[in-house]
């Protein structure tokens, strides 16, 4: 029998399965490999008690309802992948400051937003176990089709310790941050993405989520010697992930 | 005695929503589309940021529509601050929107909506009953990537729009092997269409479509400042407020439009309605196969203006590269400007319909008010009301006819739900 996939969705903005679907030269074959059990955004047939053998979850959660759901997908399968930045640690919805939701959704919705179920944004870690991240606003394509191939193989997707700047380096780009004053977060963001931005002559926004490997006290000095102030340091490298307070 | 029809969730959409019809024997009480998509609240978020994150965050509003709401913000920011891009920035934009309705529609059309036209659960199964059709249509889904890569340098969050400008412009190379596979596209687009010509487009609602979309104000089909509904209103794109005019209901997280009391939609099928005397050459061609006769009646046959508006997207892109190809690109690094105290407002056609952007700043460049208005959020009040043309032209169909018929109308707006939820206004 082939392997048994769940592709569910949580707060987010649908990233993680536009990325899926945009393997237009591998869907075929992943359609050929697996069976795709449970899976709303793409069927309406769908098994939503089986067991699975590999759950891709995206998005945050971000309230009771969200919370039960991922709690459901966890104890249906053997393996959960946290797919993308929202997934992995919270992403771009979680960056309240910590002012409270109940003032923010009524800024947003007037009296009306009094009554919503919103908390701030979670990772899925903060919940259940996670076996494997493919962080990434949005994950790559190819990091998900090897964690694919990893995963059915019974092998976990490799992790990957260094820094965008590293990913920079190896390309001989010319360094934004060093040669050009702009603030990028090259360095203290985890690499995957092949330095995509820098290439653009672009600084990195910090999309992946911090680095394993990462100085951040010798970025802020730099970025504060280049005329930065500290409070908007704090804020851009908290845009994507603001578990990694630092 | 009462009965209640619900569809908990709405599968082969992007976000989370559901139905709920309740019927008092052939009276219909109620017909509602759930939104229950977690809140994200992006407008409040933005207050206090700098105007130079601003882009980076509303691309996450959502995935498929990234290149549409960066490209927009940035344009109601350059308002703000008093920026005239390019002619050349302007066109490179054209291209992307191109990439963008090319790859959205394709997606929407041929894996979302198309299923059902076939009696199949989803483009998987499509897949092994008519696989070379599927790779047709994953093609054409990926023409449009490639050219999103290209010009904004990912598919999904694109990162070479700045304000002014782009971080650097495609190459030589990249634009012949866009100006091939786009050849490639027309001829793929005239397979689809060939095939699409043989499949029965479903037609089990019979009601009058109101219409809005952006007037285009050059050869670019996708910017205007002036919107039009379909009995001839006209409101610039600055007042936009006066024809989005939300309000909060109830039984959803998204906000519902109205424009003197009526609900409007938007989308291809509402551009085609307004502006289709700008379709010539092959999309003209596609649109007598196989689009919707006008005015139109049968909202089902929006996945068809789609398909006419990927042919002209196709052949607009096309274009574009030739002329790029033709001329050379001036070497132009983003327009330099002084941040300054303003506010600015920008609306483009993106694939579901009109997409509004407002920012206000402060002379530092913080954000001090943020809009977004989504074309799913324009679209709610609309789809209800077809929903509900949809129960009472059903007659006595039985309930599983009835909900796949539901689920057909709410599909063909192509609702983006995750956007919706963040339509909402940070004062």
């Amino acid at each position: 029998m082939k392997p048994r996939i769940g592709i569910f969705g949580l707060s987010g903005c649908w990233g993680e399965q536009i990325v899926m679907l945009n393997c237009e030269d591998e869907l075929l074959a992943l359609v050929g490999a697996v069976d795709f059990a449970d899976f709303l955004g793409g069927s309406s047939v769908n098994d939503c008690e089986t067991r699975l053998d590999i759950a891709f979850v995206e998005g945050s959660v971000s309230g009771a309802l969200q919370e039960k759901a991922l709690r459901r997908i966890r104890a249906r399968a053997r393996l959960l992948v946290a797919c993308g930045t929202c997934a992995c640690f919270g992403g771009v919805s979680a960056i309240d400051d910590g002012r409270p939701r109940a003032d923010l959704a009524r800024a947003v919705y007037g009296r009306a937003g009094e009554g919503y179920d919103t908390a701030s944004h979670h990772p899925l870690s903060d919940f259940v176990k996670v076996d494997a991240r493919l962080p990434g606003c949005p994950m790559e394509k190819h990091e998900f089709l090897q964690a694919v191939a990893c995963l059915l193989n019974g092998d976990f997707p490799p992790v990957v310790a260094t820094p965008v700047c590293a990913e920079c380096k190896m390309k001989e780009q010319d360094c934004l941050l060093v040669s050009r004053q702009v603030a990028c977060a090259g360095p203290v963001t985890g690499a995957g993405c092949g330095a995509r931005c820098p290439g653009f002559n672009v600084p990195c926004i910090g999309c992946r989520g911090p680095a394993e490997e990462a100085n951040f006290g010798s970025m802020t000095e730099i970025l504060l010697k280049s005329g930065f102030r500290e409070e908007d340091i704090r804020r851009k490298l908290r845009t994507f992930a603001p578990e990694s307070r630092t | 005695m009462t009965r209640t029809i619900t569809i908990e969730h709405l599968a082969r959409i992007e976000g989370h929503a559901g139905i709920n019809v309740v019927l008092d024997g052939s009276r219909i009480e109620r017909v509602e589309l759930d939104v229950f998509e977690g809140i994200r609240l992006f407008e409040a978020l933005l207050r206090g940021r700098t105007y130079l994150d601003v882009p980076g965050i509303v691309s996450r509003i959502c995935a498929i529509c990234s290149h549409g709401h960066t490209i927009t913000a940035l344009m109601a920011i350059e308002a703000a601050l008093g920026i005239d891009v390019s002619a050349q920035t302007r066109r490179l934009r054209d291209l992307a929107f191109q990439g963008a309705s090319i790859e959205s529609h394709a997606l929407h059309a041929f894996c979302l909506a198309l299923p059902d036209f076939v009696g199949q659960p989803s483009v998987i199964s499509l897949a092994g009953a008519q696989p070379e059709a599927v790779a047709t249509a994953l093609r054409l889904k990926k023409l449009g990537n490639t050219i999103q890569e290209i010009v904004g340098g990912r598919a999904v969050h694109p990162v070479n729009y700045v304000i002014g400008g782009f971080g650097k412009l495609p190459s030589v190379d990249e634009l012949l092997l866009l100006q091939q596979s786009l050849e490639t596209g027309l001829e793929d687009c005239e397979k689809i269409v060939a095939l699409l010509a043989g499949v029965a487009v479903p037609a089990f609602v019979n009601e009058p479509i109101r219409c809005a979309a952006l007037v285009p104000e050059d050869d670019a089909f996708f910017f205007g400042r002036v919107v039009r509904l379909s009995d001839g209103a006209e409101i610039p794109v600055d007042e936009y407020r006066a024809l989005t005019n939300e309000h909060t209901v109830a039984h959803s997280h998204a906000k519902h439009s109205s424009h003197d009391g009526r609900s409007f939609m938007v989308g291809a099928l509402a551009r085609l309605t307004i502006n289709g005397d700008r379709i010539s050459g092959r999309a003209r061609r596609v649109w007598e196969q196989v689009g919707p006769p006008l005015p139109c009646r049968n909202i089902v046959m929006n996945t068809l203006a789609q398909v006419v508006e990927l042919a002209y997207s196709i052949e607009r892109a096309r274009d574009l590269v030739d002329s790029f190809l033709r001329t050379g690109f001036a070497v132009e690094p983003p327009v330099a400007y002084r941040v300054r105290a303003g506010a600015g407002t920008a609306a483009t056609e993106v694939p579901r319909g009109t997409l509004y952007h407002h920012y206000e700043l402060d002379s530092a460049g913080q954000v001090v008010a943020a809009d977004v208005i989504t074309p799913t959020a324009q679209n709610f009040a609309n789809a209800e009301d077809q929903l509900r043309a949809a129960v009472r032209d059903a007659g006595d169909v039985d309930e599983a006819t009835l909900r796949l018929r539901l689920e057909m109308v709410a599909r063909a707006y192509d609702p983006c739900v995750s956007c919706s939820v963040h339509v909402m206004r940070a004062r």
